[in-house]
Parts: structure tokens; C-alpha cells; sequence
């Protein structure tokens, strides 16, 4: 069976999405911590949106023997965007600061 | 609708978890728990998933002693992963007053069953290559201590719980508590109310405002700490390094991730959790300083959780004299998840059967009412 890649940055299949839904970690926030996705380099640029369409379509009921989405969530949302917008090296970080000081 | 329990547990963090799953192993029966959020939605989720002995007071090395056993056969005992890993605590000594009450703290470790070593600057660097010793005076050194993933804990406590028959809800707000007449307490919530004649009080920051729901005053305060994270790095560093005199602490996850933070002693008591700037260039400054060669690894994200403050930075642990079935856990001030294990077992113990295997007299809430109150040296971050 082919693999389908969810999140590029930690590795994540989609099939690992269906497995955490599986097991009952149903909400967004969670499924981000349990999967991994985005938590990589790009924070969840590229995947977060695919998650949140395959959960979209699995809301009401499961398709081909996957599990229906009827976790713990009230919303389907995108999970809280932390700061910094994009990876900053700590040499510009630092040497910014001693600037602007 | 009015459901009946014989225990509610208020807050679904590591704390709460671990007490339902250790109350439903002695055999108790109707355990709910109760969360606001998702599981791990408060300081469980955000913390530095640091576990560590080297404590300067004979009760919490005592107490992060019994916590290390625990997590050593955690896995095999709730069938979960927590990533547990003894890769050690390194704490850094920066002046002669820390290097003066060292001398004295490892002893009483070492005498308590505790293996913290004393290193001089050199064995430290080659203990650990690229690590700055500039200002460093000694290291104390201690291989058991170490990291285990918060979520992963949390979860495994849950799961095992869940398998036990507790019922654990979560998106499911308290709106208020009180005693029932005749005994026992009745438990508003946004899902249903519930009767039950104990409640235990887990709920992190917030603990102090459910204890005043029933008019207990809990002399907490939250106070905002951040943490930031880099970009998975080969992996470089297996302890924990830690500066109790710098309030810093950062160690390498599996993942290879830099995760860690630094204090700031000019932040007032609040329950914002905002990431700020001023952090991260501190923080950064703080892996620069102490690892140069880490000036080329990126940040990719920070986040901030309260530490939930006591006046003596020590936990509040027990019961409340006049309030039968009361019993709370709170005031970990930065310190909750790595003492879980061990709190989770004494409040059992202390709910199932009246007395505790490890004294905890001392951790009571009316320890306040004493002028003198003992804070231990090494309450970091």
C-alpha cells in the first residue's frame, strides 16, 4: 500500500492521522502533539490545511473503514500560531537585540 | 442532570491524571475527571519536561527520589512510551555563594541515595565538548536526573485510567463548588453538575480559585514563563543544563530539538500567557553564552505556561481541617510534572487510607500560618 505523506517536516503519514482519530485523540490541538505535525521547520504551513480538510471530510461519518471523526472537538480550527513567523537564527536574534540596545 | 461520583478531580493536567489512575488501581470505583481544555491544555502541556533531584531541601530531593523510581518503571507499567531518559542534570555554579551551598547540597543528596558528583570546569568541557565554561566555577552533576516527553506522560497516565473505567471529560468547565449539607460537595459544570463525596483540587493556576469556591484561601499566584525551541540538531547534548543563578535551563529532545527557557525576576503575578520578544532575544543570548557554536541553529517557535507560585516556591499537598473529603495539590512553582508520580501516590495513599508512606506535614496549607518559611535554593527558570 502506497504511503501518503501529511506533514513533510517530522515525517507524519496520513495513516498516522487516522491511527491518533483511531485511538481517540480527537481534537486539533491534540492530534498536533500526539502526530507531530506541525512541529517541524515550517510550523505548519504545509500541512495544517491538509489536516484540517481530510478531518472536514471525515466529520459526519467514516469513509473505507476509517474512523469517523467524533473526537473531542467542538470546532475543526487551525491549532494556535506561536511566534516566530518564520525560523530566526540565534546569531541574528542576538546580535539584532545588541543593536537596537 | 445530577450525576453522583465518589471522587471528582479538578483539572485533567498530568496531576489530576496520575491521581484518578492511581486511585482506580487501589480499587476505587466512579472516578471522574474534569477539564476545561484538552488534556495538558495548562502547565502539564507547556512545561520544560525537565525531572530532576538536585534539590537543595531534604524533602524535595526526597520527594524527586520517590518521582525518579516511579518514572524508571513507568512505561512498563501504564504500556506507554514517555520517552523517560536518564540523560542527567548538569547544573552550572557561576559564583561563590552557589559554589558554597553546592558543597553542602551534594552531600545530603549523596546521603539520601542520590549520585550528584561535584566537576570542575575541565571535566566539564570534556564531559561536554563546545559547552562555554567562561564564569563557571564548578558543575554539579547528577545521571539519573533527566527528561521524559509531558504529553506522553499525561497520556499514558489517561489511557491507563480510561482503561480502569475513570470517566474523563474534557472540554467541560467548573462553574462552582460547594459543600453539601449532611457532607460531601456538589460540582457545577458547563456538562451537568455531580455529587460526590471527595474532590480533589488539581487544577494548576486555577487551584486557588476552585479553593475559593469553598472559601479555602490558597495563597498561590501565577506568574508567566516562556520556552522556545529550535530546529531538530544532531544530537550533542544528553543532560539537561540548568544555571540557578541565571534561571535558565535547556536540554536536547529526541527529536534533537534545543528546548529550554530563562526567568525574568521582574515579571508580576498575571495569567496572560503571551510570547514576548524581550524573551526570545534573552533566551537566545542564553544558547549563544553558553553553546557559541549553537548561533547558527534557528528558533522555529516559543510558547509561554504559568508557573503556579506558592510564598515558599514548595508545593501545597493534602487536606484542609474542617473540610472532610477536601484534598488539593497545587503551588508546584515550576516543579509540577516531575513530582506527579510521586504526588499522585501520596494523595491516594493519603485518600484510601489516612496516612502517607513520605511525611507530608510540612507541605500542608497551614504551614502559611508560620512567620519562618524555608525556600529551597535551587527553584530555576
Amino acid at each position: 500500500m502506497s504511503k501518503t505523506i501529511l506533514c513533510h517536516c517530522e515525517d507524519v503519514e496520513v495513516e498516522e492521522l487516522y491511527s491518533a482519530l483511531k485511538q481517540g485523540y480527537g481534537d486539533i490541538e491534540t492530534l498536533k502533539r500526539y502526530t507531530g505535525i506541525g512541529t517541524g521547520k515550517c510550523q505548519g504551513k504545509c500541512c495544517f490545511i491538509q489536516t484540517l480538510r481530510l478531518l472536514d471530510a471525515l466529520k459526519s461519518e467514516g469513509e473505507n473503514g476509517r474512523p469517523a471523526f467524533a473526537g473531542d472537538v467542538t470546532s475543526i480550527h487551525v491549532p494556535t500560531l506561536r511566534p516566530p513567523v518564520l525560523p530566526l537564527r540565534i546569531d541574528d536574534i542576538v546580535d539584532c537585540d545588541e543593536e537596537g540596545t | 442532570m445530577t450525576r453522583s461520583a465518589e471522587v471528582v478531580i479538578v483539572g485533567g493536567g498530568v496531576n489530576g491524571l496520575a491521581c484518578a489512575y492511581n486511585l482506580a488501581k487501589r480499587g476505587m470505583k466512579d472516578i471522574v475527571v474534569l477539564e476545561k481544555g484538552y488534556l495538558g491544555t495548562g502547565a502539564t502541556g507547556r512545561c520544560g519536561a525537565g525531572i530532576r533531584q538536585l534539590w537543595g531541601m531534604e524533602e524535595n530531593i526526597i520527594l524527586a527520589r520517590e518521582a525518579v523510581k516511579i518514572f524508571e518503571n513507568l512505561d512498563a507499567e501504564l504500556g506507554f512510551n514517555t520517552f523517560f531518559r536518564q540523560g542527567g542534570y548538569l547544573m552550572l555554579i557561576f559564583d561563590e555563594h552557589e559554589y558554597e551551598t553546592v558543597t553542602k547540597t551534594i552531600p545530603l543528596q549523596n546521603r539520601l541515595g542520590v549520585p550528584t558528583v561535584l566537576m570542575s570546569p575541565e571535566e566539564i568541557r570534556d564531559f561536554i565538548p563546545g559547552l562555554s565554561t567562561d564564569g563557571v566555577l564548578a558543575g554539579a552533576f547528577c545521571q539519573t536526573d533527566g527528561t521524559a516527553y509531558p504529553y506522553a506522560v499525561l497520556w499514558g497516565y489517561g489511557e491507563a485510567a480510561r482503561r480502569l473505567g475513570v470517566d474523563i471529560r474534557v472540554m467541560t468547565t467548573v462553574t462552582s463548588v460547594a459543600s453539601r449539607v449532611g457532607g460531601g460537595f456538589e460540582i457545577v459544570t458547563t456538562d451537568g453538575t455531580y455529587h460526590a463525596p471527595r474532590l480533589i483540587n488539581v487544577a494548576g493556576a486555577r487551584t486557588r480559585d476552585i479553593g475559593a469556591m469553598l472559601g479555602i484561601d490558597i495563597p498561590t499566584e501565577p506568574y508567566c514563563h516562556e520556552i522556545a525551541v529550535t530546529e531538530s540538531l544532531k544530537a550533542f547534548l544528553k543532560p539537561m543544563i540548568i544555571s540557578p543563578k541565571k534561571g535558565f535551563y535547556f536540554s536536547q529532545s529526541l527529536r534533537g530539538e534545543i528546548i529550554g527557557g530563562v526567568g525574568d525576576e521582574n515579571k508580576e503575578s498575571s495569567y496572560a500567557t503571551a510570547s514576548s520578544p524581550d524573551f526570545l532575544f534573552r533566551f537566545a543570548k542564553v544558547l549563544r553564552d553558553t553553546f557559541p557554536k549553537l548561533g547558527k541553529a534557528r528558533i522555529i517557535r516559543q510558547w509561554a505556561g504559568l508557573y503556579d507560585m506558592s510564598p515558599d516556591s514548595r508545593p501545597i499537598l493534602g487536606t484542609v481541617d474542617g473540610l472532610d473529603g477536601y484534598y488539593h495539590a497545587c503551588g508546584f512553582s515550576g516543579h509540577g510534572f516531575m513530582l506527579s508520580p510521586i504526588v499522585a501516590r501520596l494523595l491516594t495513599e493519603l485518600i484510601t487510607s489516612g496516612t502517607t508512606s513520605i511525611p507530608i506535614d510540612n507541605l500542608s496549607l497551614a504551614r502559611f500560618k508560620s512567620k519562618t518559611l524555608t525556600r529551597d535554593p535551587y527553584v530555576v527558570g
